[in-house]
């Protein structure tokens, strides 16, 4: 199989909009039908990133890896402001065959700290998760779903330009932590299949890499069910966005959960959320 | 009465040089499009800054007088000024001697500089956000357009107060807004009922949110504006018509934009379940609709959760 996923472009320009619909269209009739398919090798990247095989090798190892379009990362085009980019990973089309899902690994090649996250669905967690990313510069952002030895991958592509009518920067939404540092708030939506938990953590996530900020960052998030039993866990690193906020999806439990964090300083923080 | 004061006065200002070669901007014919009497309007590409139209996406509008030209806004760069400058006295023999700035973006005031011989004004609430972003702006008109301003060039505008005003003998009504950009300067023209909008009206091209202070807000201004039944509306961007047009097409784009994040964030939903929704037809036939819908989202959806979900006012 070697025809690249096209990466999407900014279809904002008039003058690119024709060349962008000629490779469209030049894609649709020159992809062959196995295209079609949903399991594709790992040998041809659909992103055509120079840094998969690097980081194939660092966070996936020897298992089998397959590019699978029921691994489906959504996330805008472009980033608006590189400091808050949201994005949204969902597999449960995948989950819903087979084995469960144990892990569930995201990164962004050309950041300079690559990985997201590490999520363990473990006994109650869907296998869809959103939170809002770093972005460097433009670049491919990858979710590796392991369902029994197997790595399915899906990924998207990201433009990291800001617009012209704004300003990037001016915003400062991320200096806000300050006043309402460690306030971990949350809200639990219940429908029939799942209870949807957003939550918020007031946190600078400093990564280290600015000179004069050592690491301040949440390392990680634990979901407990009332009996303080362990039932998800999600691990981060300083390239999910300053405050975070994650988009959570549990199965129904009567008494809700409850959600632990911990930071690299050793702060931990906790609420508890009822349907 | 007063339009016919106008009309005599007119003819005494239809006298213009004879427009002999076409004014170029970017390879582009720079054309002047008559909206009412001595009043024409500059309409920008339905783009957003790039290399391909060197920064000439915004409108600008120019009202000759007895004692000299208005101009409402002036480009994006001091060389856009200058050809805008060359155009204007194709269709008129009176300089500029005022340029009214409707707000701080770059696309409406950096090309003051071509008119230094004449007031340059502004809201001074839209004044203090020039000097906030100044610098950012520069920066970011540079790298989308690919040159380089001269940024000593790029001056801040005077004040001026809203309310009834005289330009030389020349009345206009100035209204201080905050809907689009937190300082956004509305003018009336009585003598022709021409509405000059700014960007607080987008037509037949999407409104972009990145400053406003809320979506409501701007609503209500919209709303205040349609109260004064102008004939016709010159908006920020895209083309003239009748000024209800243009405002209800604002307001409603803003009022759907509003009701997508509100719900979402009532919901508890992430960012990317608004970017899935279908953009109604109303709105595709708009230019740039997805790419500002896009941007609103991310710039807006932080403030949505807060209030609808957190709690917190913003
Ligand atoms: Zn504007």
């Amino acid at each position: 199989m070697a025809t690249p996923t096209p990466i999407i472009t900014l279809p904002r320009l008039a003058a690119a909009l024709p060349a962008f619909l000629a490779a469209f269209i030049w894609l649709i009739v020159m992809l062959p039908s196995p295209a079609l398919a949903t399991v594709n090798t790992a040998e041809q990247d659909p992103l055509d990133s120079f840094m998969w095989p690097v980081y194939r090798e660092r966070f996936l190892g020897d298992a089998p890896v397959v590019f699978d379009e029921r691994v489906i990362v959504s996330a805008p085009s472009f980033a608006e402001d590189s400091g808050q980019v949201p994005i949204e990973l969902d597999a449960r089309g995948l989950a819903a065959n087979g084995e469960p899902i144990t892990d569930i690994i995201a990164w962004v090649d050309l950041n300079p700290i690559p990985r997201l996250f590490h999520y363990s669905p473990m006994s109650h967690g869907l296998a869809k998760l959103s939170l809002n990313i770093r972005l460097e510069q433009a670049s491919a952002v990858r979710v590796a779903v392991k369902q029994g030895d197997t790595w399915h991958v899906g990924g998207t592509y990201i433009e990291a330009e800001g617009g012209g009518c704004t300003t990037p920067g001016i915003a400062g939404a991320d200096n806000d932590w300050e006043n309402t540092f460690g306030e971990l708030q949350g809200r639990l939506f219940a429908t029939e299949s799942e209870q949807r938990l957003r939550v918020r953590l007031s946190h600078p996530m400093d990564s280290g890499l600015i000179p004069s900020l050592p690491a301040f960052y949440v390392q990680s998030f634990e979901l407990l069910d009332q009996q303080g039993q362990k039932v998800a866990a999600l691990d981060i690193e300083a390239s999910v966005s300053a405050n975070p906020t994650l988009g959570l999806h549990m199965r129904p439990s009567a008494e809700g959960y409850v959600i632990g964090a911990r930071d690299n300083n050793g702060n931990r923080f906790s609420i508890g959320l009822q349907p | 009465m007063k339009t016919r004061l106008f009309a005599s006065i007119a003819a005494l200002l239809s006298t213009p040089l004879a427009a002999s070669e076409p004014v170029m901007f970017c390879e582009r014919p720079l054309t002047a499009q008559p909206i009412a009497e001595n009043t024409w309007m500059v309409e920008g590409l339905r783009e957003e800054l790039s290399t391909s139209n060197c920064g000439h996406i915004g409108n600008q509008a120019f009202i000759a007088t007895p004692n000299g030209t208005i101009l409402i806004d002036s480009g994006s760069s001091p060389r856009f000024g200058e050809t805008l400058k060359t155009l204007i006295a194709q269709h008129t023999s009176h300089p500029v001697r005022w340029v009214l700035n409707t707000h701080h973006h770059p696309d409406h005031f950096f090309g003051n500089a071509a008119f230094d011989e004449a007031e340059h004004l502004t809201l001074a609430s839209t004044r203090a956000l020039m000097a906030r972003d100044r610098e950012a702006l520069i920066d970011n008109v540079e790298r989308l357009t690919g040159r380089s301003l001269a940024r000593s060039h790029i001056a801040l505008p005077d004040t001026i107060e809203a309310g009834e005003v005289t330009l030389g003998s020349y009345p206009l009504t100035l209204y201080a807004m905050r809907g689009h950009s937190g300082g956004d300067l509305v003018i009336m023209d009585h003598a022709t009922e021409v509405l000059f909008l700014g960007d607080m009206g987008f037509y037949q091209r999407a409104a972009a949110t990145a400053h406003s202070p809320g979506l409501q807000q701007w609503q209500e201004e919209l709303n205040d504006l349609l109260g004064l039944n102008a004939r016709i509306a010159v908006p920020g961007h895209g083309p003239s018509a009748p000024s209800n047009t243009v405002l209800e097409q604002t307001a409603h784009y803003l009022a759907w934009l509003d009701q997508r994040l509100g719900n979402a964030a009532s919901e508890g939903l992430g960012a990317n379940h608004i970017l899935a929704v279908e953009i109604p037809d109303a709105f595709n036939t708009i230019a740039l609709t997805e790419y500002e819908f896009t941007r609103s989202v991310m710039q807006l959806y932080p403030r949505y959760e807060a209030r609808l979900l957190w709690g917190t006012p913003q």
